[in-house]
């Protein structure tokens, strides 16, 4: 695989530690979510990644190359924390200004406004436009010089619903246009939508850098129900391929230690004379396993 | 750089306060320089710069010079203005983000200075020509010319005075601490000023005063500001009222002060470039 990003113990040192020793490799064509509550370092990261902040140690490589050079920047299209444009100009305006700095042609700008839905708009002072507008005014922005990868912080802060929707759609088809995004979010369900890789922070600390399926090693668990609970427990239990049998809400939790199918059990089950009114196999949300990683470290 | 005029071609040009404030500033400077044909009432007495030989060659240049120059003020405001708003609209960091490099922001912000510098000076010099062949009492051809390196020294005034605020306006960010900065360092300069002539004339008899201060060099003389102001003197000295009071109008060559000038710009130009590359933005 292609690596277009490669960061060798960042660390950056304000009045405290922001960043501490970070490492982590980025490839081609994947989503990668920077996770991590607020104050975990995710900004600076960033910062540091496209020049804006001078990191105290360590070293990264964008498309193979040292550092981050302006030539660099320009194949790299990046939102950082909220939409920043020249308040008194219109969009048409402000992604000329951006247009000019990335020496990019000017019919480009209606192609990218046209993108994000914002044609229509194009005539009308940034500062006149909704929260929701300016993230995609944003997006069109980064968008502008054809970028190999997309850089967003927190893209879906303060929005509504509706805006979020929108914003994720446009990630979506961006990254199956085989663009690489790396996005931060401390909103886990947003991560787990889109990406495939994840990067947990915590006080300036990777826990982790991979998959998000090998994030957990565990391999999911059954719901179940049925009418007797407390036989379903004993016969669950007698199965010895559950790591553990519990009652939460008036369904069974089966810990899986073996694989098995929903099929398969339900069959065994049915052979042991249960029937079952619920049974679904599922897999620890991203939530739960962020939580269980954050825990793990404090120990 | 044709790529970074056109980018404050388009982030000045397009903002309204900017266009507005630039066209008052020409038209006041063109007007001032009319001033010596209009009759002013100073401590009730009739004044008119004109028959106080304001348009002959070659003072004309001083005192045109002299006059304009206290406008800089008004420029500078701009100049202040469209550099910190960079900042307080966190666009210096999106630019970064999007490609711009440091040393090429600090350019297209001495390209804006120049710019302004330029037409002023060109605004000044072409009136003041005009103005001097139309009213002036000698045209002779080798006076008309002879202190037109005035003109230059209104560049240079203009230029390193840009700088310093520009300078300020970096490392303030906020264009209320410029102008608190701006008149401290003003303040300070007068006081240093007052502490050396203080310190020298002490232990001088009076009759020796008038010698030493006329002989001795001061070192506040190259401060930032005082050499600025030193490029053009004030010119009241040469009024045909200050000639029949006695007053006899002598002026050298600042070479000092335009060798200080200048290196006060370049200070400033990498001042504001090492606070740009030191600050985490």
């Amino acid at each position: 695989m292609e690596k277009i990003l490669e960061v060798k113990n960042l660390t950056k040192k304000f009045k405290q530690i922001a960043v501490n020793n970070i490492s982590f490799d980025v490839e081609k064509g994947n989503v990668y979510g920077l996770l991590g509550p607020n104050g975990s370092g995710k900004s600076t990261t960033f910062g540091m990644l496209l020049s804006t902040i001078n990191p105290t140690s360590g070293s990264w490589k964008w498309f193979g190359k040292e550092g981050t050079d302006t030539d660099t920047l320009k194949r790299i299209g990046a939102i950082i924390e909220q939409p920043n444009f020249y308040p008194y100009l219109s969009a048409e305006k402000n992604l000329q200004i951006v247009a000019t700095i990335k020496g990019v042609q000017y019919p480009r700008i209606d192609q990218v406004l046209e993108t994000v839905n914002l044609l229509g708009r194009k005539k009308d002072a940034f500062s006149s436009y909704s929260l929701g507008m300016k993230q995609r005014l944003a997006i069109a922005s980064a968008l502008l010089a054809n970028p190999e990868v997309l850089i967003l912080d927190e893209p879906t802060n303060g929005l509504d619903p509706e805006g979020i929707i929108q914003i994720r759609d446009i990630i979506n088809s961006i990254a199956k246009s085989g663009t690489t995004i790396i996005v931060a979010s401390h909103l886990l369900d947003e991560i787990e939508k889109i990406c495939s890789h994840v990067i947990v922070l915590k006080h300036g600390t990777a826990i982790y850098s991979g998959s998000v399926d090998a994030m957990s090693n565990t391999k999911g668990f059954f719901e179940l129900k049925s009418d007797d609970l407390n036989n379903l427990i004993s016969v669950l239990n007698d199965m010895n391929i559950f790591t553990s049998v519990k009652e939460k809400d008036q369904l069974v939790i089966a810990q899986i230690s073996q694989d098995i199918s929903a099929s398969e059990l339900n069959k065994k089950l049915f052979d042991e004379g249960i029937f079952l009114s619920h049974l679904m196999k599922k897999k620890e949300s991203l939530e739960t396993q962020f939580l269980e990683l954050v825990k793990q470290s404090n120990s | 750089m044709i790529r970074l005029l056109k980018l404050e071609y388009l982030k000045n040009l397009n903002y309204k306060p900017f266009k507005v404030f630039t066209g008052l500033y020409f038209l006041v400077l063109i007007a001032l320089l009319f001033v010596g044909l209009v009759d002013f009432d100073l401590f009730g007495q009739k004044v008119n710069l004109k028959e106080q030989g304001m348009y002959n060659f070659p003072g004309v240049w001083n005192f045109t010079t002299y006059i304009v120059g206290l406008l800089k003020i008004f420029l500078g405001c701009i100049i202040v203005f469209s550099i910190c708003q960079e900042f307080s609209n966190r666009m210096f960091k999106q630019n970064l983000i999007d490609g711009l490099s440091r040393e090429e922001f600090i350019f297209s912000k001495i390209l804006t200075i120049l710019v302004f510098t330029v037409i002023s000076t060109a605004v000044v010099f072409t009136l003041a020509f005009f103005l001097g062949k139309n009213y002036s009492e000698t045209q002779e051809s080798d006076l008309i010319f002879k202190e037109i390196y005035f003109i230059f020294n209104y560049f240079l005034k203009l230029f390193s005075f840009f700088s310093f605020l520009m300078f300020l306006s970096i490392l303030f960010r906020k264009s209320i601490f410029v102008f608190l900065g701006f008149f401290m360092f003003w303040f300070a300069e007068k006081i240093l000023i007052g502490i050396e002539t203080f310190s020298i004339q002490h232990n001088v008899t009076e009759l020796e005063k008038a010698k030493v201060l006329n002989a001795k060099t001061f070192y506040t003389d190259y401060l930032p500001l005082e050499s600025m102001s030193n490029l053009i003197p004030n010119p009241l000295i040469r009024t045909n009222m200050a000639k029949l009071l006695g007053m006899q109008f002598k002026f050298e060559y600042p070479t000092g002060s335009v060798v200080a000038c200048l290196i006060w710009s370049a200070i400033f130009i990498t001042g504001s470039y090492y606070i740009l590359k030191r600050k985490d933005w």
